[in-house]
């Protein structure tokens, strides 16, 4: 997962309306969205709900101006576990539904009922758009901007100076990552070739991975003490400065709201 | 391991969170406190380390591949469950909000699976088994084990009351892939924490005088 960490880094660098919104709006719109579709009953309402949302969802993405290719790409990386969980939906019976009638019936006694199959498509709507607001936050805000973000959103400071401590370091530990792997297919290991012995593959492994985490923990240990040197103590926190909102954010703050709202009460007025 | 949102409905979603915050909050004191001074900033540099770590693809056999979760290696290393508590909401947070990979309301029960039962199941089945056998890889290798596959039925369990996958049909498919998956947590955490006792054995000391 690391390995993707500079490349949604760079997508989130990018300018434009939404890349330069700020990240207080798009966080508050994204909890917003998926709060809407995951409070939303699950009922055939959730088609119109989900779709109206995504729309939304894929207006500020053409806005943004980041190539579609990229939003799928992601969404191709995150979606088996929960695509793995929908599919099998369609053989069980679920609390949502009282009546069941199978469609197909397969050999073992494997039944596929009709109400499971609308469970299953209910379930993957509202994933899509949850996932699909979660890859538009971070590939056009920036983890600085996140964090400055949280932390005047009222996230307690000792969350943000740990928190931004780690975000900084993520990127040195990618970094080291990629270099490890280099040196590791430089000299020709591939932890899944068979023709090596599984015990010696397990050991290399177990080795690096704990050479990173001493390597972690060094680099933990230096950053501690240049921090004390720096005059780091119990009172430090991340200096977050204040910055308010333009009108046009408070605008459209207000305006997706109102929309997610609407979309919802309409969507439960048509059940 | 991660439950996506959407999974689990809103309601649950809160009360798991609000648990996921007790621990966290626990989590934060035991770092102010039991750690030296305010070694804070250390575990957050270690918890960027544990995200490089879960990058590795480990060989689970069969063709199948699996990744280490590291929350009892972080636990039985730094001598606290609370380690793998703070560690993992660092990275679960992280994985939510810029990865995608498990979700922001169902982010408090991942919190409590993988942070809270994976650390305080791998941190005392290792003291407790360090203490009957006297073996410190062994012990580590099958709280590491725990670790993993008590979390997965736990997963299984949570599913099962929010409604969106049947208890029986979860706790297999949950409990055997995790099972298997769990044999190379241990086998890799033992022989990560063999490393480090080698190598900085002073990382372990000092973390089991305070864990005593």
């Amino acid at each position: 997962m690391i390995e993707e960490l500079f490349d949604i880094e760079r997508i989130a660098y990018r300018n434009s309306p939404i890349h330069r919104l700020d990240a207080r709006v798009k966080v508050i719109i994204t909890v917003a969205a998926i709060l809407t579709i995951v409070a939303f009953p699950c009922s055939a309402g959730v088609y119109i709900v989900g779709g109206m949302i995504f729309l939304y969802c894929a207006g500020l993405w053409a806005v943004s101006g980041v190539p579609p290719g990229i939003y799928f790409m992601r969404l191709l990386l995150i979606l088996p576990f929960g695509i793995f969980i929908i599919i099998f939906q369609i053989f069980f019976e679920n609390p949502y539904f009282t009546v069941f009638h199978p469609v197909v019936a397969l050999p073992f006694g494997v039944q596929i009922f009709a109400e499971s199959v609308e469970f299953a498509s209910i379930l993957g709507v509202k994933y899509l758009v949850c996932v699909s607001f979660v890859i538009l936050l971070s590939s056009t805000t920036k983890m600085q901007d996140l964090l400055e973000g949280a932390g005047r959103l009222g996230m307690p400071a000792e969350f943000t100076l740990v928190l931004g401590m780690m975000i900084r370091y993520l990127f040195v530990f990618a970094a080291m990552f990629r270099r490890i792997k280099n040196a590791l297919e430089t000299r020709c290991f591939d932890a899944f070739d068979s023709s090596l012995p599984y015990r010696y593959r397990l050991r290399e492994l177990s080795y690096t991975i704990g050479t990173v985490f001493i390597r972690s923990f060094e680099q933990g240990e230096r950053t501690y003490t240049s921090m004390l040197c720096r005059g780091y103590g119990r009172g430090s926190h991340l200096f977050i400065t204040k910055k308010p909102l333009r009108k046009g954010e408070w605008l459209l703050l207000g305006g997706t709201i109102a929309y997610f709202a609407g979309t919802a009460i309409g969507g439960y007025a048509l059940l | 391991m991660h439950i996506p949102d959407a999974f689990v409905p809103l309601g649950q979603s809160i009360v798991y969170w609000i648990i996921a915050l007790v621990f966290v909050a626990l989590a934060l004191k035991w770092a102010r406190s039991e750690l030296d001074d305010e070694k804070v900033p250390l575990v957050a540099v270690l918890a960027a380390g544990i995200f490089a770590i879960q990058a590795f693809n480990l060989p689970v056999g069969m063709g199948t591949s699996g990744h280490l979760v590291g929350g009892a290696l972080a636990a039985i290393v730094l001598g606290s469950p609370f380690a793998a508590v703070f560690i993992l909401t660092l990275v679960l947070l992280i994985q939510g909000i810029i990865f995608g990979d498990g979700g922001l309301t169902t982010m408090g029960v991942n919190i409590i699976n993988m942070g809270v039962i994976g650390g305080f199941v791998g941190y005392y089945t290792y003291g407790a088994l360090k203490g009957i056998s006297g073996n410190t890889y062994a012990a580590a290798a099958f709280a590491a084990w725990l670790a993993c596959f008590v979390p997965a039925l736990a997963a299984a369990i949570e599913m099962a009351i929010a409604g969106t996958f049947p208890l029986v049909p979860g706790l297999m498919a949950m409990g055997l892939y995790h099972a298997a998956i769990g044999i190379i947590e241990g086998v890799i955490t033992a022989g990560a924490i063999y490393l480090i006792a080698n190598a900085r054995p002073d990382i372990m000391e000092k973390r089991a005088e305070v864990a005593a």
